[in-house]
């Protein structure tokens, strides 16, 4: 096992020989920089759409604990997606990691993880919360809100996301669009639950609420609330906390001007997604890529990530940072989320339809 | 094919010395060829494979995008060559306060990647407002304007500085008005440069997707991307690349065919100082302002925000690597692009269906967006595995795919600039050489390449700072662990940490700063007599 390691690792970093044979001096340098990987230690190879500092610091936790580096490979998951598939059997990536049920679902479909399970794992991560094969697992969970600024709205009349299509919101919507994968899971979960046709409905009202046509991130929406351009805005719950501690001083007032609600308590409970992990389905190191994903359920990791990220841990028994706690427990929806890939084609198409760009 | 015909555009220009060579110059001109054609071949091919299901939405996409494209063309793009144009004449033909540091500080844009200058607008607040409001369709045109008529200001500077005084001190000494001067002769010389700089700026925008996409709005681009992540589709978003390139491959030919048409004798080649015009004082003002202006948009203000955000964050000190990364990427990219560049300006300039073949090749590869050409590379890499020519996307591979795919993707941004440089050649010099007993091959070093190096120089230039602000390719090409600036940018943009971002985003900047301020004071000294 170490005797091949090291010979891989040799063979997936020839390129200071491969540029110096063909006489690119530049180019040679530029692969001594990049040949930085470990050619002695153990290690594996991740694919991630998440871009956090937080998931580094997780990583080098995993390697201290282990010996096994963790080499990665951050880009979007859409283009991660074309790259396996590119990659086939030759691919490098053991552990593929996005943020988003939707995003994990189409790399499954596309069949490019493999199914796994362990006790570790089905005792970690909640049972909606992963692919009932195992081809993915939740390792953090997020909630999809509603922002309101303080002085022009009563939470209570924002208690459902239905509310947001009332004449009393004519104007004063804002979201991103719905290009964005969580609008898109979103309005999947809403057509699993409900079906189609109220799931156009809400879109459509939404949209006629619109205050301006979606433009930006979840973070303009909220400075677009907080700026007094619209009342409220659909948003993932993290957003606001990190604004509330900005460096910066104008984000820190736009947070203190706005207030979030956990919509749908009385009803069918608030949207959650997650990010999660999958075993590449032609991982070379398939035994390290299911160490590191039974470590990014464990208890160690979740009591590491929960005060860096603003995530919900995946369990309900590890504690969510004080921030998140201060919010008080809400009720999730129930939905499985291998529902919101299924799911997906169709909500785009209903976007598409409504004008919701 | 007429290997040895004179070129319509310059019949002075080049035949001697490349004859010799003539038979190597196709073999490189089609070698060239491929490279930069084979992705965008590739994705008209992928998009040409028939597919189950196909929609509906794919032609709302298509023209809903067609027309956003086209719009922000009309207006962005041309406000970018108005302003570049008129930015250029200022600088080279007129006296007023303030010119030389304009001279130099006109360019600063050009190292700002449109997403960066989006995103630094967007958050700009003082004293709880936005100072220049740039929201929707106008934010995107605005955007488009400040920061791309330096490709413009670029090339219509050359064009003004290597204009014949004789001409322009006729049209005084007849008694026209600077105005005069600028509108029917200093702008009709200068046409081919403006426009070559304005096609470079139109395709910028076609292929821009993070300001568009930042701004919501609906362009051939961001239909593309729509197609790709919304509705899951590659092949929608093939299919939609494909249309943008055989469109662009249109507006190419045509712009070739116009150019050329139109012949533009060079008048006295005595250089001596171009005459400049004494503007009235307010006219003066006028012009400073101009130009302040637009250093001032393009440049000092939405710098000045991310440096104070960065100094706000202060994570600074974290980017050696990434900086290092970028600047070895784009220092060895710039060198592959320019060799391309250079046969592709060789070949142009013999004429011939190749040399045709290779321009509009390299021109398909700048009109699209950068994931679309990276999408193509892939695919080309996913053929070569399945036929078993190689094996994984191992660091080696990555890093070869990644370079290929700049110089595919950006040589046609450094060919103008060689193709102005390759028309300073003089048939009398080389002959005289020859005549002496001077070799081919002493005849290129001693001759030819010094003639054309300050070309060589620029266009090494350009295409450094284009692969500086790359990030696409970049993102889904490169090996493990290996980030560049734009990749940290965009890492903590896409995250929504503007805070974290701006320090990478400045860093691009500043990288790109010093090649730009290079090419710069190469212009200025590029005409013999110039103060």
């Amino acid at each position: 096992m170490q005797l091949r390691d090291v010979r891989n690792s040799w063979e997936s970093q020839p390129l200071p020989y491969l540029l110096n044979r063909r006489g690119f001096a530049l180019g040679g340098s530029a692969a001594t920089l990049a040949a930085c990987a470990p050619s002695e230690r153990l290690y594996v190879n991740v694919y991630s759409a998440r871009h956090y500092d937080a998931d580094r610091t997780l990583y080098a936790a995993f390697e201290e604990a282990t010996g096994v580096a963790v080499r990665v490979l951050p880009a979007n998951a859409e283009q991660l997606l074309e790259r396996l598939r590119a990659e086939g059997e030759a691919t490098e990536a053991d552990l593929v990691v996005a943020a988003d049920a939707g995003n994990l679902w189409r790399m499954q479909d596309a069949n490019l993880l493999a199914p796994v399970t362990s006790a570790a794992l089905s005792a970690g991560v909640p049972q909606r919360l992963h692919d009932p094969a195992g081809h993915w697992w939740g390792f953090t969970k997020r909630a999809r809100i509603i922002v309101y600024r303080k002085d022009a709205v009563a939470p209570d009349e924002i208690a459902s996301m239905d509310n947001l299509t009332q004449p009393r919101f004519s104007g004063q919507v804002v979201a991103r669009s719905s290009t964005n994968t969580y609008n898109l899971s979103l309005l999947a979960s809403r057509i699993e639950r409900l079906g189609a046709d109220n799931a156009w409905d809400w879109a459509a009202g939404v949209r006629a609420n619109f205050a301006r046509d979606p433009q930006g991130s979840d973070t303009d929406q909220i400075k677009a609330v907080a700026a007094g351009l619209a009342q409220v805005a659909i948003a993932n719950h993290y957003y606001v906390l990190r604004m509330a501690r900005s460096d910066d001083n104008a984000e820190r007032e736009s947070a203190a001007k706005v207030g979030i609600v956990f919509p749908d308590q009385a009803g069918a409970g608030a949207h959650t997604n997650i990010s999660g992990a999958g075993v590449a389905a032609h991982a070379k190191r398939p035994e390290r890529a299911l160490q590191l994903l039974e470590y990014l359920v464990s208890d160690d990791a979740q009591r590491l990530l929960a005060p860096l990220n603003d995530e919900f841990p995946i369990r309900p028994e590890i504690e969510a940072a004080p921030e998140l706690a201060a919010l008080g427990a809400f009720r999730e929806e129930d939905v499985a989320l291998d529902a919101l890939g299924r799911r997906q084609g169709e909500a785009a198409a209903i976007y598409e339809e409504v004008g919701w760009r | 094919m007429a290997v040895n015909a004179p070129s319509r555009l310059a019949p002075t220009a080049l035949a001697p010395t490349l004859s010799f060579g003539s038979g190597l110059l196709r073999g490189l001109a089609l070698l060239a060829t491929l490279i930069c054609a084979a992705p965008a071949l590739a994705v008209i091919g992928l998009a040409l494979r028939p597919e189950a299901n196909a929609t509906t939405i794919g032609a709302a996409l298509l023209r809903d995008g067609a027309i956003g494209t086209l719009a922000l063309m009309l207006t962005g793009g041309g406000a970018a060559i108005a302003f570049g144009a008129v930015a250029a004449w200022l600088v080279s033909l007129c006296a007023f306060p303030g010119r030389g540091l304009f001279t130099w500080m006109l360019v600063l844009p050009m190292a700002a990647p449109s997403f960066v200058l989006a995103y630094a607008y967007s958050g700009m607040t003082w004293g709880g407002a936005a100072p220049v409001p740039v929201a929707g369709f106008w934010g995107a045109a605005f955007v488009y304007a400040i920061g791309l008529y330096p490709y413009v200001y670029l090339a219509a500077r050359a064009a003004f500085m290597s204009q014949s005084a004789c001409a322009l001190e006729a049209a005084r000494t007849l008694g026209a008005k600077a105005g005069d001067v600028f509108w029917r002769v200093g702008l009709p010389l200068a046409r081919p440069g403006i426009a070559a700089g304005g096609a470079l700026a139109l395709m910028e925008i076609a292929a821009d997707y993070g300001a568009a996409q930042h701004f919501g709005l609906t362009t051939l681009s961001t239909a593309i991307f729509r197609a790709w992540y919304a509705h899951a589709s590659p092949h929608l978003a093939l299919q939609i690349s494909a249309a943008l390139l055989i469109a662009a491959l249109f507006f190419l030919t045509i712009e070739r065919r116009a150019r050329g048409r139109a012949a533009f004798a060079g008048g006295s080649t005595r250089w001596r100082s171009l005459p400049r015009y004494d503007l009235n004082p307010a006219a003066r003002w006028a012009a400073s302002l101009f130009c302040l202006a637009l250093v001032a948009l393009g440049a000092l203000l939405p710098l000045g925000w991310l440096a104070r955000l960065a100094v706000l964050h202060g994570n600074i000190s974290d980017l050696a690597r990434p900086f290092a990364n970028s600047v070895l990427l784009a220092g060895a990219g710039a060198l592959i692009a320019l060799a391309l560049a250079s046969i592709v300006a060789a070949a142009a300039r013999k004429g011939g269906a190749l040399g045709q073949a290779s321009l509009l090749a390299a021109g398909a590869g700048y009109a699209a967006p950068g994931a679309v050409i990276a999408m193509g590379a892939l695919a080309v890499f996913g053929f070569a595995r399945e036929a078993g020519f190689v094996g994984g996307l191992g660091a080696g591979l990555a890093l070869t795919a990644l370079l290929w795919t700049y110089a595919a993707r950006f040589a046609a941004a450094g060919v103008q600039p060689i193709d102005a440089g390759l028309s300073r050649l003089s048939k009398g010099v080389d002959a005289s050489a020859r005549v002496l007993g001077a070799s081919v091959w002493r005849r290129l070093l001693r001759i030819d390449l010094p003639i054309a190096a300050p070309s060589l120089v620029a266009s090494a230039l350009i295409l450094f700072v284009e692969i500086l602000k790359e990030l696409p390719a970049t993102l889904i090409l490169r090996p493990f662990d290996f980030d560049t600036l734009a990749v940290q940018a965009y890492a903590y943009a896409s995250d929504e940490r503007l805070l974290e971002a701006a320090a990478p985003s400045l860093m691009i900047f500043v990288a790109g700063l010093a090649p730009i301020l290079v090419l710069s004071s190469g212009i200025a000294r590029a005409r013999a007599g110039a103060r």
